[in-house]
């Protein structure tokens, strides 16, 4: 067994009094994927803040490729490899398509300010190969014929596909979802299963999807395992066959039946 | 001639300064209301240089600007530091602006230098021409154009429309701010050298809040994320008045009732968002040359 890519050691955070991420472990093996659920509230997209350390974690620690990441700043972690989508979608607005995914791509500038002034040969070749590589992605996420168009005109499914290629321009080891399905019809939802299926067999990320939308999480963790949140703490952990079947977990999202009815 | 000799440096000078807030401002979403202190700085710097040091007045020049650029991350270090932003972050820049318009004004001796004080402080005249500041300002133009649309440039553009998303996204707030403003007040340091060097005297009365709220208002009145914008009406804002021998006082009326407006119905400024680029004079060219081959079948 390899090392995990992701350990997770009794993660808490509390705000004021309300505990909203309580005591969670678990680790991710190299690409792996993993599915995260839970009722609204659960803590998943908290999770994800903690991970990105948008949120500081009142105690625990997160260990990545070997080493603690916590109270590092959001970018630093950026750059070490996770990178990820927002669950309301956060895109440069006025930036055009390519302009997003670009930015990805050259978040550490790749040649330095006074190269910057003069477009030195060598800062020409290296915006051309950014240029080309921030294209090969939107063509990835079959975003290319929108290339130009300002991201806040885009319509709301492609807002989300491009903010996975924005995410994937990072170019991250651990690649983070939150909800790719939010707002999908049927049609488009299986669309984005294929996408994000092709996403981790081609660029090999280990990643981890919250999601609501039961049909994107069963079929993509086919042979992986689910973690359900509840309150704050994980209720279960299992195949998609195993999390269906649980009791506890349709408890959760169902509510319970009343005692003689 | 003189008279409009005086428009084109007065204008060309402040395009210079209203570039450099346009970097930050328009472009890195960072408001300033002191970039006046910035130039009081630089200029002052590079007259002692000029005057004391007999320095070539092109060195004077930009050393005033490093030495702008380098007092202001002296304010910008705390303030990104602690993630001051907003309305804060503009008063620090106007506290700062101040504190240095106020130590020029009471202070007659630095060391074994007299600078004057509210009296001024007198330089050799005679360099800042017409061609001179022509130049300066399309060097600062070309390097304004270079770095908005370089990576380092593009990063600034993405911390003005979500900071938030810019950092999840792997950049680097702090360096890239700082960059920002170190540029923008190298700007600022060279536009007041070249002031001094025009009246032939620095006085701490030329950068007054008056001087810095012009340079914001060229900056919201041209457009956030373009630079032409900001070039014609910082050229305007000091050229209309003069034309127009309109009162000093009037003039910031003027100023608050169209702020109002600009906010009211573009607020992101007249040429937000339009890059400075020749697409229509190639737009222009393409025309000119397909009427010709038109004509041209038209003989045959």
């Amino acid at each position: 067994m390899n090392d995990p890519i992701l350990k997770i050691q009794n993660l808490t955070v509390d705000f004021g009094g309300v505990r909203a991420v309580n005591n969670i472990s678990f680790s991710l093996q190299p690409g792996e994927f993993i599915g995260l659920i839970g009722p609204n509230g659960a803590g998943k997209t908290t999770v994800f803040n903690l991970i990105t350390n948008s949120i500081r974690a009142t105690s625990g620690n997160i260990v990545f490729k070997g080493k603690s990441i916590l109270g590092k700043s959001p970018d630093k972690i950026c750059r070490l490899g996770i990178s990820r989508t927002f669950q309301n979608i956060r895109l440069f607005p006025q930036m055009t398509a390519y302009e997003n995914v670009e930015l990805g791509l050259h978040n550490t500038p790749r040649y330095s300010l006074a190269e910057a002034f003069i477009r030195t040969p060598r800062a020409q070749r290296i915006e051309a190969d950014t240029r080309r590589k921030a294209h090969e992605l939107l063509e990835m996420v079959n975003l290319e014929a929108h290339a130009d168009k300002r991201a806040s005109s885009l319509p709301y499914g492609l807002q989300r596909r491009l903010e996975m290629a924005r995410a994937m321009a990072a170019r991250p080891d651990l690649l983070l979802l939150d909800e790719p399905a939010a707002g999908m019809n049927e049609d488009e939802c299986e669309e984005l299963i294929q996408l994000i299926r092709r996403i981790h067999d081609e660029m090999k990320y280990t990643m981890i999807m919250i999601e609501h939308h039961m049909k994107v999480v069963m079929d993509l963790c086919t042979g992986s395992r689910i973690y359900v949140l509840n309150l704050g703490s994980f209720l279960a952990t299992g195949s998609p066959e195993e999390i269906q079947a649980n009791p506890d977990v349709i408890k959760a999202y169902l509510g319970e039946r009343k005692n003689g009815h | 001639m003189g008279y409009i000799n005086t428009i084109l440096i007065l204008g060309g000078i402040n395009v210079i300064a209203a570039l450099g807030v346009s970097i930050l401002t328009g472009y890195t979403g960072l408001f300033t209301i002191g970039h006046a202190g910035f130039m009081a700085l630089g200029g002052y710097l590079s007259a002692v240089l000029i005057k004391e040091y007999e320095v070539h007045f092109v060195l004077a020049l930009i050393i005033g600007g490093l030495f702008a650029g380098v007092a202001s991350l002296i304010i910008g270090y705390p303030s990104f530091r602690s993630r001051l932003r907003g309305d804060y972050f503009a008063i620090a820049t106007l506290g700062f602006s101040e504190a240095i318009r106020l130590l020029l004004n009471n202070m007659k001796q630095v060391g074994p230098l007299n600078i004057g004080g509210s009296f001024g402080y007198s330089i050799p005249s005679g360099m800042a021409t017409v061609p001179v500041v022509v130049v300066a300002l399309l060097l600062a133009m070309l390097f304004a154009h270079m770095f908005v649309t370089s990576q380092h440039g593009k990063n600034c553009i993405a911390i003005a429309q979500d900071e938030v998303a810019a950092e999840m996204m792997g950049v680097n707030l702090l360096r890239t701010k700082l960059i920002a403003l170190f540029i923008s007040a190298f700007y600022a340091g060279v536009a007041g050298g070249l002031m001094g060097l025009f009246f032939a005297y620095q006085s701490p009365s030329f950068y007054s809040i008056t001087q810095s709220s012009n340079l914001l208002a060229a900056v919201v009145f041209g457009g956030i994320q373009s630079l032409i914008g900001p070039f014609i009406t910082a050229f305007v804002l000091v050229a209309a008045p003069q034309l127009l021998l309109v009162m000093e006082e009037w003039r910031l009326i003027a100023y608050g009732f169209l702020f109002v407006l600009i906010m009211v119905f573009r607020p992101q400024g007249l040429l937000g968002y339009v890059e400075m680029n020749f697409n229509f004079v190639k737009a222009g060219w393409n025309k000119l040359v397909a009427r010709k081959s038109i004509s041209r079948k038209a003989v045959h």
